[in-house]
């Protein structure tokens, strides 16, 4: 409906009209007789009569829900586009930047409207003549649009219908706003108007506009950045109080309830500022039954006492004592491994693969043993202590096993956090779950419909979360057949999925190149992060809670600080995909791995505590820190690309990588 | 092709589509049609060319394999195309001619019989874990599980140009992990406030110190246990470049002084170190050629090895010394540096020698037998008569030396081992014990047997290698009767042909291939091409001693430049200058180092100046070649 010439009241009434008409067809064809009335009787349409040709509304309903209809002559494209153009580089140098902005955008929608009515021609030559001016960032994006020369390819595009259905978000100083508003009104050019009154959204705020650099860091994602309305939420990012725990290892010890099985928490830890707060007063955790969590059985308490103790022994890493790395390479596997994971007492390795089995080492002396039969269980005596240890039978006892279940190649796996369970997503939308006791598949959820990319367990158990192709992420119980959320909003694949330590959220990192944050609780999304520039493969909390790790296919690090949703450091260096992060038990160091076969060490410190002495605010964004001096080290491994990085309870690394031949 | 090309680029072509459509049956597809089908087939497969990437990368691969293309498909709902499965790349094969160009997928019909009745294929490797430390406590140790600290290409550069290792500065090389020397940060934040004072320092930590003290003494300590183990470190492991020159050091030094005091075993141990190094993948051993050629060269053909030559057997050191040196030239050949050309005409010169002790006479054929049939078929073969009569001298000779006379044996047998499989694919069937008599002297009648009986044994690998050789590009061997210095027809313009000298018995017209010559010359173990220019005349007087031991031969200067002594080279020069017999030192430069040497050639000329007469006549172009100077 958007006509290029001013409309007059009386076209505007007509598309008034027009637009009911529609949505009184649409509700016919979905039967809802009573709205279709009541529509009727309200809008005093009377003459939506059953004679009209349903072909006829049928292309009427598809006019008014096409964004792109437009009678405009293609020939004005080019022109408005270059005026733009024209009028960014003139601006003064301080609105420069963020005028800049809207060019990529309104090239990409003048672009689809050109397709859209079928002015292929332009099209192409519009892509040709200004396709390369655009930032480097988009480049791939537009090449996939390139793609798309005709009105049927729009049709079922994911990229389309994404610029399509939602609106590209750029946040702009007041100041910048004016002159842009100033602009279009004096040159009344009626096509770059109408696209952006239809596609573009501005996330107006007070104060001085951004640079470049600002700006660059935070650009990127499919649409736009994130405004400021999607960070306002509160999250409670501090850690939850764990249960106290009887046992006390050590006598300096006192404070030992740590952090449970998953991350412990050191008293060496409270010596930094940053992680001086005790959990216990912790004003950013959420309350302990804001989410309900399953009860501490036996077993799991001794599990934590176990690890509190080998936590004591725990070598606390800083730039001068660094950690060793053990590197568990995967030989004959190019090609044919997918995914790895240590189970959190570094005892397990489970590995992936693209010929749909799972492989589980033991990495420890202990074998790995099945159940015993149902009869023989029947003769144990089960008030005996060591009943979980007579329950396994010793004779099958291996160092490898084998699952077989899925149908295609599994993408990730996980181990339940007191590896008894293990969970695995698959290339057949299925996801598993696995006993390590008797060894077999236990269930299997049925919820994707389409590929599932990473599953992960949180800290506590019980729950999981899933991401996959179908752009949804999704909070599963493990005795619930059908999800208990669905976290949809992202524009492209979900591609990794993160639980927060203490079980209130989950992170999602997307091929839209955005990260968000989840409330399991609301199943809102409560922070939207952009300024990766490509596929996010792999996220990881920070220790303390308050910061996310992300990375991906633009070979870079990136941490977000929780409490605003801003972007804080970017760290670059690796020169291929990463996919895989891990901070160290101490909350020390931070680890990458990457597929060009290196492991970088980064100081992470450092970087927590020069970001602790900034003043940051919700409307502030603080510097982006980009310096490479916070890389510790890195090291090169012989054509191994990184598969998993996992810290022991001790601190040592345990890396694994698929050898690649020589 | 721009940029812009490849950004918005690729679609089907028209002709595509309508062969496609021939191929289906639809006989005339109009141009609109097949532009409308070509236009929309392009497009849909590029949707499923990206969501296959993201299969690619989720299997976290660089590369992608038809079960993504099979999965994308999947993800649309469209059936996948079965039994298009392949591990590694489908090569794409091209085609032109017509003025089309084709890329295409070579599908050879395969007969089911014939897949059924082949064994079945090996199973692959199963996957399987190793651990090992990637670091240790910050520092990368130097493994073979772990990339070497400093990489060949990098070690090479270093080589050549110094600078750029200064110009690194200390906190990369902190960051270039794993350098065992810098495993504390403060100690590098020292060196950065001192000034550098030399391009490289060869500062060894106290590990590296002990490791190389502990190499040593397995290496050439009684303990075999130990020795192999030192070998197999040195062989493998990635990090020994910073010790490199100095083992090479330690080898020639080994070399030289085993050499006077006849300590085989020693020898024999220096040399499985070379062996060992030779093997080692991460070393750039370019640098240090200066050293062990010379070492590797003396162990074939000094004249004595061992305290007893009568009983020990040195014969054993000269052939794996040998093939050492084949093993070299097949390495480290270049168009520059010619390693091959050198050490061929040491080889052959000392050959030609008549006053050559059999010892080192056997060592000189056994190099140039190692370097392949070619040179054998151009250095040994017309030689075989003059070997036969030292033979025959020293066996049946009034004066018998038993050490002659075991000698004699060694080389007789080598020549037949040697020479048979190729005069079995050089000379026609009928053999005749007179001819061989009269081409072979001595050696003639063991030839012959040998070659009838390598003629029984029809499918003979080293006579196949030889069959490939062009027999047509080089003529049988000439009658030594032929005194005629004159060229020989040359099939190739490149070919450098030789005169022989005026001596009757070589004078043969020898052509070889030019260096890159397109003549298809083929060694049984170096397939590299090579140029061997060396006749030199040969007078009774001049004696050969390629020898770098100082030996008593008064006629031989045998010296050898290292490159710490360019001054000492001079001062040879001129000393022998000066004296009666004139000796013509040959300094051979390594291309990579202009003061280090590589081979040092002492040859005696009587009556002639500094310098060696030698004219080579190619059919097109003369060439001259100083005595220093190779091509």
């Amino acid at each position: 409906m958007q006509s290029s010439v001013p409309e007059t009241a009386g076209n505007k009434h007509a598309s008034d009209r027009n637009t009911l008409l529609a949505i009184a067809q649409i509700l016919r064809k979905y039967n809802l007789k009573n709205t279709e009335e009541l529509l009727k009787r309200e809008a005093n349409l009377t003459d939506v009569g059953s004679t009209e040709d349903t072909s006829q509304t049928d292309s009427e309903v598809s006019s008014v829900l096409s964004a792109y209809k437009s009678e405009g002559d293609p020939e004005v494209y080019v022109g408005a586009y270059t005026e733009l153009k024209r009028f960014v580089e003139g601006a003064l140098d301080i609105y420069k930047h963020e005028l800049g902005m809207i060019l990529y955008p309104v090239f990409v929608h003048m672009y689809l409207e050109l397709v859209y009515n079928g002015h292929e021609e332009q099209a192409i030559q519009l892509m040709e003549r200004f396709g390369p001016d655009q930032e480097e960032y988009y480049q791939a994006d537009l090449k996939r649009l390139s793609h798309v020369t005709k009105k049927d390819h729009m049709k079922g595009n994911e990229l389309t219908d994404t610029f399509k259905s939602s609106e590209f978000i750029i946040r702009m100083s007041r100041d910048t706003l004016s002159i842009l508003k100033r602009h279009l009104q004096e040159k009344k050019h009626s096509v770059v108007l109408n696209i952006i009154q239809e596609h573009l959204y501005f996330d107006m705020y007070e104060g001085v506009a951004r640079n470049k650099q600002q700006i660059e860091a935070t650009a990127g994602a499919v649409v736009g950045e994130a405004t400021r309305q999607d960070n306002k939420a509160k999250v409670y990012y501090g850690l939850l109080k764990e249960p106290d725990i009887q046992y006390l290892p050590v006598e300096e010890e006192e404070d030992g309830e740590g952090d449970g099985t998953d991350k412990p928490k050191k008293k060496k830890a409270k010596k930094d500022p940053l992680f001086s707060k005790k959990t216990k007063s912790d004003p950013n955790a959420p309350p302990i039954d804001r989410i309900p969590l399953p009860d501490l059985k036996d077993a799991d308490k001794l599990e934590k006492v176990k690890a509190l103790r080998e936590a004591s022994k725990r070598m606390t890493l800083s730039p001068d004592t660094l950690p060793s790395v053990c590197f568990y390479t995967l030989l004959n596997s190019a090609g044919v491994v997918t995914s790895a994971e240590v189970s959190e007492d570094s005892s397990l390795l489970a590995v992936g693969f693209t010929d749909s089995i799972i492989k589980i080492w033991t990495l420890v002396p202990q074998k790995l043993r099945a159940m015993k039969s149902a009869e023989q269980l029947q003769d144990i005596d089960r008030e005996a202590d060591d009943v979980l240890v007579r329950m396994m039978d010793d004779r099958s006892a291996e160092t490898c096993r084998t699952l077989h279940g899925h149908n295609g190649p599994v993408y990730r796996v996980a181990f339940s956090p007191d590896r008894t369970l293990l969970l695995s997503c698959s290339e057949d939308t299925t996801v598993r779950l696995w006993s390590l006791q008797t060894w077999t598949c236990l269930v299997c959820y049925k919820g994707h419909i389409f590929p599932v990319w990473d599953v992960r367990f949180a800290p506590h158990g019980y729950y999981f979360a899933t991401a996959g192709h179908d752009k949804t992420a999704r909070l599963w119980a493990t005795d619930q057949h059908q999800p208990l959320r669905i976290f949809a909003g992202h524009f492209s694949d979900v591609d990794c999925v993160q639980f927060h330590p203490n079980n209130n959220y989950v992170a999602t990192g997307s091929s839209d190149r955005t990260v968000r944050l989840w409330d399991c609780v609301t199943g809102n999304h409560v922070r939207l992060m952009t300024g990766h520039k490509a596929p996010i493969y792999s996220l990881c909390f920070s220790v303390e809670g308050r910061f996310l790790a992300s990375a991906g296919a633009d070979s870079r690090v990136l941490l977000w600080d929780l409490a605003h949703g801003h972007l804080v450091a970017e760290l670059t260096g690796h020169k291929g995909p990463i996919h895989c992060l891990a901070f160290s038990r101490d909350g020390h160091i931070l680890t990458s791995g990457s597929q060009d076969c290196s492991v970088k060490l980064w100081d992470f410190s450092r970087l927590a505590e020069e970001m602790v002495l900034e003043d940051v605010n919700i409307s502030h964004n603080p510097d982006i820190k980009k310096s490479d001096s916070y890389l510790l080290r890195s090291y090169g491994t012989k054509n191994s690309a990184l598969l998993h990085l996992h810290f022991t309870r001790r601190n040592v690394l345990l890396a694994v990588g698929i050898y690649e031949g020589s | 092709m721009t940029e812009a090309d490849m950004l918005y680029g690729t679609s089907l072509s028209l002709e595509s589509i309508k062969v496609i459509a021939e191929s289906v049956g639809v006989g005339n597809l109009p141009d609109e049609a097949a532009k409308q089908l070509a236009d929309d087939v392009s497009y849909r497969l590029k949707q499923i060319v990206q969501d296959a990437a993201k299969f690619m990368h989720h299997a976290k691969r660089m590369k992608l394999s038809t079960s993504d293309i099979d999965h994308a498909l999947k993800v649309k709902n469209i059936e996948p195309l079965y039994g298009f499965s392949a591990h590694d790349n489908i090569p794409f094969r091209f085609a032109s001619g017509g003025g089309r160009e084709l890329h295409f997928i070579e599908e050879k019909e395969l007969d089911l019989n014939d897949l059924i009745n082949t064994p079945l294929p090996k199973l692959p490797l199963d996957v399987s874990l190793r651990a090992h430390w990637l670091c240790i406590d910050g520092v990368q140790p130097t493994i073979p599980e772990n990339p070497p600290p400093v990489s060949k290409e990098q070690q090479k550069l270093e080589s050549i140009d110094p600078v750029t290792k200064l110009n690194k500065t200390a906190k990369e090389k902190g960051e270039a992990a794993g350098k065992p020397t810098t495993g504390k940060m403060h100690k590098l934040r020292n060196v950065e406030t001192v000034h550098v004072k030399q391009l490289a320092t060869h500062e060894l930590s106290v590990e590296q110190q002990l490791y190389y003290k502990e190499i040593t003494e397995a290496c050439v300590g009684s303990d075999e246990a130990r020795r192999a183990e030192a070998l197999q470190s040195l062989a493998s492991d990635p990090g020994l470049h910073e010790m490199l020159p100095r083992m090479c050091t330690f080898i020639a030094e080994g070399v030289k002084v085993n050499v006077v005091q006849n300590n085989l075993a020693l020898l024999i141990y220096l040399m499985r170190m070379v062996k060992a190094l030779l093997d080692n993948q991460s070393l750039y051993l370019e640098k240090y050629l200066h050293e062990l050629i010379p070492s590797v060269a003396t162990c074939i053909v000094s004249k004595q090895l061992c305290m007893r030559p009568e009983l020990d057997n040195h014969w054993a050191l000269r052939d794996f010394a040998s093939r050492l040196m084949a093993q070299i030239c097949k390495n480290f050949n270049t168009s520059t540096n010619n390693v091959q050309t050198r050490v061929t005409r040491m080889f052959s010169q000392a050959l030609r020698d008549e006053k050559m002790q059999l010892a080192s006479l056997y060592g000189a054929i056994e190099g140039l037998s190692e370097l392949g049939t070619e040179v054998v078929k151009v250095f040994i073969l017309p030689r075989v008569k003059h070997v036969a009569d030292r033979i025959e001298n020293a066996t049946e000779g009034p004066i018998l030396s038993n050490i002659d006379k075991i000698a004699a044996g060694h080389i007789k047998h080598l020549l037949v081992k040697v020479l048979s499989p190729l005069l079995k694919t050089l000379r026609q069937p009928p053999d005749y014990v007179e001819e061989y008599r009269n081409e072979f002297g001595y050696l003639g009648p063991a030839l012959h047997t040998a070659v009838l009986k390598a003629r029984a044994q029809p499918a003979n690998p080293a006579a196949s290698a030889v069959g490939t050789t062009n027999a047509t590009a080089t003529a049988t061997p000439a009658p030594p009767t032929i005194a005629a210095p004159t060229p020989r027809g040359l099939p190739s313009q490149t070919g450098i042909v030789q005169t022989g000298s005026s001596q009757p018995g070589s004078g043969r017209t020898i052509m070889m291939g030019g260096a890159g010559a397109p003549r298809p010359v083929v060694g049984s173990s170096n397939a590299s091409k090579y140029v061997i220019v060396t006749s030199r005349p040969t007078t009774p007087s001049q004696a050969l001693q390629p020898s770098p031991v100082p030996t008593s031969n008064s006629s031989t200067v045998v010296k050898f430049v290292t490159a710490s002594q360019p001054v000492a080279t001079q001062k040879i020069v001129q000393a022998t200058a000066s004296n009666q017999q004139m000796t013509k030192l040959v300094v051979v430069c390594m291309a990579n180092s202009g003061s280090s040497t590589c081979t040092t050639q002492a040859v005696t000329n009587a009556g002639s100046n500094l310098g060696v007469k030698s004219v080579f006549v190619t059919q097109q172009q003369v060439k001259i070649e100083s005595g220093t100077e190779e091509q």
